[in-house]
């Protein structure tokens, strides 16, 4: 493959990563949410196959393979469960309106933009520009958490956020040695696990996944 | 042929397809939704009868009134010597580029929201409002978009942006235009008072945009309007066709070029005018307070084209 193409296509990738990042702030409901996930963690595991064909390194396909079998597969099948469990309670009134929402997402990734530039213009890899996509994917799902008030949907928008950070490191470095990954890859897997017992507690105790209501004190 | 010549008969083309078109649409959808529905030629009917009726004008209308169904039209048919219809490069390259297109259809909104405050019923200041809502939160998305387009072709001119993908095939594929071809796609939806933004097949609903406007009009107005409505929708498709698409434009002016263009041409626009229909049965009308959330959607895949055009120059 030629370095315009790998260029291109990992500005491609990168943007459908971050499109499906952004798709969370458009849509409403927790299905959406979770199929923005998805989306999101295949596209990822192809742009990081991706490089791992222009680079030779088996262990990016590894990666690839683990990352869709865990988030592309694995991590949704356990949101499914959990979304059945809640009812499908949908994100009715976000602490910011989706129209809103969404041209901060942009603002944000401008951000991105300004704060990688310099990043982009040292690094050589022909990876690089999909870079400030990444880095306004973390913003994004940033934004995501501190946003929305369901449980689950911060659930979500950390998940992004890990995929944010799993992008920009295959497309800064072409990836990391396979043993860290797999470290990340446990840190996930554990980290969603606390969480989704967090989200059982809350919904045991308040009936409702709605964080707002941990404001208020119960016997 | 002469190149000026090209020009007046592109323009005759497009006021001939567009009925057509617009009929097209509404036969595929019918079929979509196991109607028999009316002929694809009916929009020709309808035309020539409401040319041969009366027109029947409010006391309370101005010359505005009378005046807005000629620039609309007039406006519209401008716009089709603008844009490749059939060959590049266009011989009036020189006399507008994109924004010159944008702007002059935007042109013929702005009168029609006028037309339709102009009588002072309620109906028409409603539709004019919100049509203004939905072109202004359009705007900017339609804007971004081009830029995305002129930033990679290195110019704002139609026959270049075409030109360019022509010669460089990959181009069309690169992520900047294929996201600015669905932030497109989206202004046309809402641009051309489709679903799921305005639904075209409405005289009725409180929530209608676009007709709420000319439902003062009548007669030979409304026949301008209408028509003018319909080269409107083929001008945006052809913007998406052969913007993103240029295969089969003729690059030399020979007989068998052209031929072949028209008939890519109408292919092209059957494809999206197909796509249309399928959307059109697929989903329901937005409520008008959910439409801002969906322009603004559009909005962010316009900025990222900009943003993979800037990336990749």
């Amino acid at each position: 493959m030629s370095p315009e193409l790998v260029s291109q296509l990992s500005v491609g990738g990168s943007t459908l990563v971050l499109l499906a990042g952004l798709a969370m702030l458009w849509r409403r409901g927790v299905r959406a949410h979770i199929g923005a996930f998805t989306a999101q963690s295949v596209a990822l595991a192809a742009t990081t196959a991706m490089v791992g064909w222009f680079t030779g390194d088996w262990q990016l396909w590894a990666v690839a393979a683990l990352l869709l079998l865990i988030k592309g597969v694995g991590i949704p099948i356990l949101l499914e469960r959990m979304a059945r469990r809640f009812g499908t309670e949908r994100e009715l009134e976000p602490y910011v309106n989706t129209a809103t929402s969404l041209l901060v997402g942009g603002l944000l990734v401008l951000l991105a933009y300004l704060v990688t530039a310099r990043l982009v213009s040292v690094s050589q890899l022909p990876t690089r520009t999909g870079m400030p996509l990444a880095m306004g994917l973390v913003f994004v799902s940033l934004f995501v958490i501190i946003s929305r008030k369901k449980a689950l949907t911060q659930v979500l928008g950390f998940l992004m956020l890990e995929n944010a950070v799993a992008l920009l490191a295959v497309l800064g470095t072409h990836g990391i040695p396979i043993i860290v990954e797999i470290g990340v890859f446990l840190d996930v897997a554990l980290g969603f696990i606390v969480m989704q017992v967090f989200v059982y507690q809350i919904h045991e105790t308040f009936e409702s996944i709605d964080v707002e209501q941990l404001n208020r004190l119960r016997e | 042929m002469s190149p000026w010549l090209l020009g007046p008969v592109q323009a005759a083309l497009a006021l001939l397809l567009a009925p057509g078109l617009v009929g097209a649409i509404r036969w595929m959808k019918a079929r979509l939704q196991n109607r028999s529905g009316a002929p694809p030629w009916q929009p020709y009917l309808e035309l020539r009868k409401l040319f041969a009726k009366e027109v029947v004008v409010s006391n309370n209308a101005s010359w505005l009134f009378r005046a807005a169904p000629f620039i609309v039209f007039g406006s519209t048919v401008a716009v089709t010597l603008l844009v490749p219809l059939l060959a590049v490069p266009l011989p009036f390259d020189g006399a507008g580029d994109l924004l010159v297109v944008v702007y002059l259809l935007l042109l013929g909104t702005f009168f029609l929201a006028l037309a339709g405050l102009d009588p002072g019923s309620p109906f028409g200041g409603m539709g004019a409002s919100r049509e203004m809502t939905v072109a202004a939160l359009a705007e900017p998305t339609m804007a971004l978009a081009i830029f995305a387009l002129a930033w990679s072709a290195g110019s704002t001119n139609l026959g270049h942006i075409a030109a360019r993908v022509l010669a460089t095939p990959t181009e069309a594929l690169a992520p900047g235009h294929v996201l600015a071809f669905a932030a497109i796609f989206v202004v046309t939806l809402a641009e051309t008072g489709r679903l799921p933004v305005d639904n075209p097949a409405t005289h009725l609903e409180l929530t209608m945009i676009h007709e709420a406007m000319v439902l003062e009009y009548s007669g030979r107005y409304l026949a301008l309007i209408e028509w003018a409505a319909a080269l409107k929708l083929l001008v945006f498709f052809t913007l998406l066709g052969n913007l993103f698409a240029p295969w089969g434009i003729a690059a030399a002016l020979t007989p068998g070029a052209l031929l072949w263009a028209v008939l890519t041409l109408a292919l092209k626009l059957l494809a999206l005018g197909g796509v249309v229909a399928l959307v059109e049965t697929h989903i329901a009308k937005l409520r008008l307070f959910r439409v801002p959330e969906l322009l603004s959607a559009s909005f962010i895949l316009a900025l990222l084209a900009v943003t993979a055009s800037f990336l990749l120059r």
